[in-house]
């Protein structure tokens, strides 16, 4: 599969240099663990509201067009330092089920942001006040609520062995 | 008066060692823990981001805050809830960890800053409150905040 890849950007000198610094792991990690309050603190506000159990009196406009930045922000943090972590040890993700689950729920929960973005969004018009948006867009919620959550969950069990995989 | 006996005795106890030997035991907590804290850094970052000027501009101060609260309130007690017995399953490392000590300490600062000041200056009429002292607020509130889940996460990786 992959895994020649994965091996040989293991072996390489900055993957090393990175894997064995001293602090470089602790920085890289916690400054994912920051981003991702960024970025899944506000992702779940939005989304509250977008399956009508918070934030209510907020139009849905207002609280898409208002926290995208910093969402975005938050993103582009967790992925730089995500892809860091990643880079410094590949072989030690390659063989994680939890790991592979993770980046599998993170590309459904962008999939469902996009076809909410494409499709569903377009007529915000008429929900935008709602306290009780309409069912589509509830499950958009939803469904995001419940894969960003699985993504933490993921994210933070690939730091045991389990399911692991040689 | 040191709390190392008592923090032997936590460690020796029943209720931490049942917790040790329980494979999934400390791995739920923290999951959970962990999800809780996204739940507080949203529902504390959609008010500060707003103090600070930003964020929903267009909604009044107070009903974000009034909106965000009952998520932060029950997102601190999920948060208690776990991190009681995350405690209980290493009493002695978190005994001897610097970073346990300046959580313990900077969490309650932060929670009474949080239920008084900056609840008094959300809640306020924004035209009473000079803007600056609502960015300074928001920024205070964002500082001790920030301090705490590094902190917690240190004291895994620095010990």
């Amino acid at each position: 599969m992959l895994r020649p890849l994965f091996e040989f950007v293991d072996a390489l000198p900055s993957s090393i240099a990175l894997r064995e610094s001293v602090y470089g792991y602790t920085t890289l990690l916690t400054t994912h663990v920051l981003s991702m309050c960024l970025f899944a603190g506000l992702v779940i506000m939005m989304d509250l509201r977008l399956a009508g159990f918070g934030n209510k009196k907020t139009p849905i406009s207002e609280i898409q067009k208002r926290l995208f930045p910093w969402q975005t922000l938050g993103m582009v943090g967790s992925t730089i330092t995500g892809v860091l972590l990643f880079y410094g040890q590949p072989m030690r993700y390659y063989g994680k089920v939890y790991y592979w689950s993770k980046i599998a729920m993170m590309v459904l929960a962008l999939l469902n942001l996009l076809y909410f973005h494409l499709s569903t969004y377009r007529s915000v018009a008429q929900w935008d006040t709602e306290v009780r948006p309409p069912l589509n867009v509830r499950l958009a919620g939803i469904i995001s609520l419940v894969l960003w959550a699985g993504v933490v969950a993921t994210g933070r069990l690939t730091a045991y062995d389990w399911l692991t995989y040689r | 008066m040191s709390l190392l006996p008592v923090v032997e005795a936590l460690e020796a106890s029943a209720i931490s060692t049942a917790m040790r030997s329980d494979p999934y035991f400390s791995a739920i907590v923290n999951v959970v823990h962990l999800l809780g804290l996204v739940i507080v850094a949203g529902s504390l970052l959609i008010v500060d981001l707003r103090l600070l000027g930003g964020g929903l501009k267009k909604q009044p101060l107070a009903q974000v805050a009034r909106d965000a609260q009952p998520w932060l309130i029950g997102a601190l007690c999920l948060m208690l809830l776990t991190g009681i017995p995350q405690i209980l399953l290493t009493p002695t490392k978190q005994y001897y960890s610097a970073y346990f000590w300046l959580k313990m300490e900077v969490l309650p600062i932060a929670l009474i800053f949080t239920f008084t000041i900056r609840r008094m200056v959300a809640l306020a009429d924004e035209g009473r409150v000079h803007h600056l002292v609502r960015k300074l607020v928001g920024l205070v509130s964002i500082a001790l905040w920030t301090t705490i889940p590094v902190c917690g996460r240190l004291i895994g990786l620095l010990s």
